[in-house]
C-alpha cells in the first residue's frame, strides 16, 4: 500500500458518497451539496497524484495549481446554482428536481 | 508602522516555512504517526460525508459538508501542501458553504418537507449499487498502477506556487478570472427581477 493508493482510495470514498447523495437527494440544494463532495474528491486525487509521483518539482506545482483551479470552478458553480435555485423558487414555488420539467411555453 | 507590518509578514512566512518543513517528511505508508493522522482524517471525511448525504435536514447536511471539508484540508496538510489546506478552508468553508446556506434559506426547504421523508429502501440500495461502480472499475487500476510509481515528498513554498501561477499556468489563471466574472455576471442577471419578462 503506497501513499498514493491510500489517498486515491480516500478520494474514491468522496466520489462514492457524492454519487449516493446525487442519486438519493430530491432538492436542487441537496444535489449542490453532493456535487461539492465530488469536486473535493477530484481535487484531492489531483494533488495526491502530483505530490507523490512527480519526477520533477514542476509537476507537483502544476498539481497544486490545478486543485486551486478546481476550487475556483467550484466557487463559480456554487454561485450559478444559487442564482438558478432563486429563479426556480420564484417561478415554481419549490425546488425539488421533478418540478423543473417544463419547457418554456408549455 | 510599515516596519511592523513587514515584520509581521516575515514572521508569518517563517512560521509557514517551519510548518512546511515539519510536514515535509510525513506520508502514510512510511511513518506510523502519518498513518494514524490519515486514518483520523478518513474517519472525519466518512462521518461528515455520511451526514452530508443522509441527513434529512439540509442545514445539518451542510454542517456535515463543513466537517468533510475540514477532513480534506487535513489531507492536504498531510500531502505537504499547507497553502492548499488554507485555501480549502477559505474558499470551501468560507465561501461555498455560505452560498449553500443562502440557497437553503432562500428556498424554505426545511419547512417544505421534501427532504424530510426518507427515500425508499430499494432506492437507497440501488443508489449504493450505482455508486459502487466507480470503485469496482477504478479500484484495481489504482491498486496496481499506484504500486509501480515511486513516491517522494517535495517541499515547495507559496512563492513557487505564485511563480508557477504567473509563468506556466498563466493562461488557466487568466481564464479562471474570466470564468468567475462570467459566473458572477450570470448570477446577477439570473437573479435580477425582469419586469414583465418572467412570469413570477
Amino acid at each position: 500500500m503506497t501513499p498514493l493508493t491510500l489517498f486515491l482510495l480516500a478520494s474514491l470514498l468522496l466520489l462514492v458518497l457524492g454519487l449516493i447523495g446525487l442519486i438519493t437527494r430530491r432538492t436542487v440544494v441537496g444535489l449542490l451539496i453532493s456535487v461539492e463532495l465530488l469536486l473535493n474528491g477530484a481535487g484531492l486525487s489531483i494533488v495526491a497524484a502530483a505530490k507523490t509521483s512527480s519526477v520533477s518539482g514542476l509537476l507537483d506545482i502544476h498539481g497544486q495549481l490545478a486543485a486551486l483551479f478546481v476550487m475556483g470552478l467550484a466557487a463559480a458553480e456554487a454561485t450559478l446554482v444559487l442564482a438558478m435555485v432563486l429563479v426556480v423558487q420564484r417561478r415554481f414555488g419549490r425546488t425539488t428536481t421533478d418540478t423543473i420539467s417544463t419547457i418554456k411555453g408549455s | 508602522m510599515n516596519n511592523t507590518i513587514s515584520q509581521f509578514f516575515q514572521s508569518a512566512g517563517h512560521l509557514l516555512a517551519e510548518l512546511e518543513q515539519s510536514l515535509a517528511p510525513v506520508l502514510p505508508g512510511q511513518d506510523l504517526t502519518a498513518l494514524a493522522a490519515f486514518a483520523v482524517y478518513v474517519l472525519i471525511i466518512l462521518g461528515g460525508g455520511l451526514t452530508a448525504v443522509l441527513a434529512r435536514n439540509l442545514v445539518r447536511a451542510m454542517m456535515g459538508l463543513v466537517v468533510t471539508f475540514l477532513g480534506v484540508a487535513g489531507m492536504y496538510l498531510l500531502l505537504a501542501s499547507p497553502f492548499l489546506a488554507f485555501m480549502q478552508l477559505l474558499i470551501y468553508i468560507g465561501a461555498v458553504c455560505v452560498l449553500i446556506f443562502f440557497a437553503i434559506m432562500l428556498t424554505k426547504n426545511t419547512s417544505d418537507g421534501e427532504e424530510t421523508r426518507y427515500p425508499a429502501v430499494c432506492n437507497v440500495l440501488l443508489a449504493v449499487l450505482a455508486a459502487l461502480a466507480p470503485p469496482v472499475l477504478a479500484g484495481p487500476i489504482i491498486y496496481k498502477a499506484a504500486a509501480l510509481i515511486p513516491t517522494r515528498t517535495p517541499v515547495d513554498s507559496t512563492a513557487n506556487l505564485g511563480e508557477g501561477l504567473l509563468s506556466m499556468d498563466l493562461v488557466p489563471f487568466e481564464l479562471i478570472s474570466v470564468i468567475l466574472l462570467a459566473a458572477m455576471a450570470g448570477a446577477v442577471f439570473l437573479a435580477w427581477p425582469h419586469p414583465g419578462g418572467d412570469k413570477s
